[in-house]
């Protein structure tokens, strides 16, 4: 029994573990998967070395400028507009015309000719847009 | 290659859809320039109209105003008469009411330059009624009481004679009176006659109505009947 005791209060020296490194101790071993094994590539995604560019993500193909796409369409609807407001200012001239207001029908001339240099400065506005 | 110059297969629906497809890349811009073309169009359209392109009745060539014209040696109550006054261009229709009375109106109509026609049995005494798209006009004033006419029939002042002839002797625009038809007319060729007559416009003018049966080369009172 007293060896039993000696022994659990005498625990055995084991040597320490060494610190440990990922890898191999070989440094040869440790360099990239396409350097130790230059045969094998991969095919495709991102690990193509063929890949330069990340190409298309989420919301590829619409709008990259929404706000000038917007002030366009604010732009068109407002010079359809206008050309509404015209429609409706040459029934009056023709009535005034016909009336015998001649007067008249100047005035209405120059709010249809003040109406397109209005439309024309929205065309203007922006030659390059699209 | 654009889609608009793949050459064709002969199908037609797939040059109408190429055609279709070619119609989707007009964008907003080019949506835009026409919208500013047609406006264009509407000003030099308004200028037109203002500079006098369009054809007014009783507007004459060379800016005199019209001579009186015989159109009838008579005209019965109920019955019309088609005749053309001042210029051959200027349809006219004449119309004896049941009570008497004498209206002469353009024959053409204010909304798209039909043919009025005068048709006793319709309205309570006759109406003058187009019927390219059922415009109605009112046999005593010429103004529009039903369909999509925009304005009143320009009125042709008509006289009878005491032996019963009808005399054209002037016209008025839509929605003018004859007073100030045959003032505006006789204002600058006869200045003493619309003295006469008692235009506003014309210094010295009397109280008396128009009287142009003179004018007429009969001679003869004038009946004072007009429309």
């Amino acid at each position: 029994m007293t060896d039993a005791r000696q022994s659990r209060n005498q625990e055995p020296e084991y040597p320490a573990y060494p610190e440990y490194h990922p890898g191999s101790v070989r440094p040869e071993l440790n360099r990239p998967v396409h350097e130790r094994y230059p045969q094998i590539r991969a095919t495709s995604g991102y690990g193509d070395p063929r890949v330069r560019r990340t190409g298309p993500g989420p919301g590829a193909g619409t709008d990259q400028e929404p706000e000038r796409s917007s002030k366009l369409t604010a732009r068109l609807a407002l010079a359809m507009t206008v050309v509404v407001g015209q429609l409706w200012g040459l029934t009056v001239v023709i009535d005034a015309w016909m009336e015998g207001h001649t007067g008249t029908a100047w005035w209405g001339a120059g709010f249809l000719c003040l109406s397109f240099l209005v439309v024309l400065g929205l065309w203007l506005i922006d030659p390059k847009d699209r | 290659m654009s889609v608009t110059d793949q050459p064709s297969s002969g199908d037609p629906r797939e040059a109408l859809s190429d055609r279709i497809a070619a119609d989707s890349l007009t964008t907003r811009r080019d949506y835009l320039r026409i919208v500013a073309t047609v406006s264009g169009g509407l000003a030099v359209g308004g200028l037109g109209v203002a500079g006098g392109i369009l054809p007014r009745h009783g507007d004459p060539d060379d800016a005199k105003a019209p001579s009186p014209k015989r159109i009838a040696t008579q005209l019965l109550p109920g019955e019309s008469l088609a005749f053309r006054y001042p210029d051959e261009e200027d349809r006219a229709v004449a119309v004896r009411l049941d009570d008497g009375t004498l209206v002469g109106y353009s024959a053409i109509c204010t909304h798209l330059a039909c043919a009025v026609l005068w048709r006793k049995d319709r309205g309570t005494e006759g109406e003058l009624y187009c019927p390219c798209h059922e415009g109605i006009f009112d046999a005593r004033t010429g103004e529009v009481t039903a369909g999509p006419p925009p304005r009143a029939l320009p009125k042709v002042v008509l006289t009878e004679q005491a032996d019963g002839s009808i005399w054209a002797v002037g016209t008025t625009r839509s929605g003018e009176s004859v007073e100030h038809g045959l003032c505006r007319q006789l204002g600058e060729n006869h200045p003493d006659l619309a003295s006469r007559i008692g235009c506003p416009a014309v210094k010295g003018g009397g109280a008396e109505g128009p009287s142009f049966g003179a004018g007429a080369g009969t001679g003869a009172d004038t009946s004072g009947r007009r429309s």
